[in-house]
C-alpha cells in the first residue's frame, strides 16, 4: 500500500555543530569526528548529516588529518 | 616564526626513556633554529585505527611549538629517516582566539579590530 510521500516527514535538518556552537573541529577530536563518519569509513555527506558548508568543510579536513594519524580508519577492512 | 602542530607516532616497542631521548631530539633543533617549544603532550600508547609496518598500537607524542617555515622541511626528512616513527604529521596550528563570553561578534559594526602587535 503506498502512502504517496506521506509518511515520510519532511523534518528540517539542522547542523548539530551549529547547534553546539562549534567553532573548529579539531583533528585529534577522533570522538567527535567518529560520528560524521559511516562504519566503513566514508566520511557521511552534508544531504545526509544536514551539517552546514562551513562546518562540512572543516569535517572533511578535520577527518583527513586524522586519517595519516590513524586516529579514525581511512576504510574498514572488516566486511572482506 | 609560525606555530606548528606536530604529532609523531612512535614504535610502541620503544621504552620510556628512548621516547623521552628522541622527544629531546625533536625538541632541541627547534631551540637552536631560534624557535620555541611551546606545549608537548603525551598520549602515550594508542590502537591505531589501521596496521601501520605490522604495528597496532603506537605511542603517541604531540608537540606545540614556534619554529622557522625552514625547519619543518628538515624536520620532515629527520622523521622519514628515523626508523623507529611509524607516521607524523605537522600543521600550522589555527591562531587561538580566546573566546570570551559576551565578547562583541566579530565584524560587528563599530567595533573596529584591534590593532595587531607584531612581534
Amino acid at each position: 500500500m503506498a502512502r504517496d510521500g506521506e509518511s515520510r516527514s519532511f523534518r528540517r535538518k539542522f547542523c548539530k555543530l551549529c547547534l553546539d556552537k562549534v567553532e573548529r573541529i579539531d583533528y585529534k577530536d577522533d570522538r567527535r569526528l567518529a560520528r560524521f563518519i559511516t562504519d566503513r569509513g566514508k566520511i557521511v555527506p552534508r544531504r545526509i548529516s544536514g551539517t552546514c558548508a562551513r562546518h562540512q568543510a572543516q569535517i572533511t579536513e578535520a577527518v583527513k588529518r586524522a586519517r595519516i594519524l590513524a586516529l579514525l580508519p581511512f576504510t574498514s577492512d572488516q566486511y572482506r | 616564526m609560525k606555530l606548528y602542530e606536530t604529532t609523531i607516532i612512535y614504535d610502541p616497542s620503544l621504552e620510556e626513556s628512548r621516547i623521552n631521548e628522541e622527544i629531546e631530539r625533536v625538541t632541541q633543533p627547534i631551540g637552536s633554529a631560534g624557535g620555541e617549544v611551546v606545549d608537548v603532550q603525551r598520549w602515550g600508547k594508542k590502537k591505531l585505527a589501521y596496521v601501520i609496518r605490522k604495528r597496532r598500537d603506537g605511542t603517541y607524542v604531540h608537540v606545540k611549538h614556534k619554529s622557522p617555515p625552514s625547519l619543518i622541511a628538515e624536520m620532515d626528512r629527520r622523521f622519514r629517516l628515523n626508523e623507529s616513527i611509524l607516521r607524523h604529521l605537522t600543521i600550522m596550528a589555527p591562531k587561538e582566539e580566546p573566546r570570551v563570553e559576551g565578547a562583541p561578534v566579530e565584524g560587528a559594526p563599530g567595533v573596529s579590530a584591534p590593532a595587531v602587535i607584531s612581534d
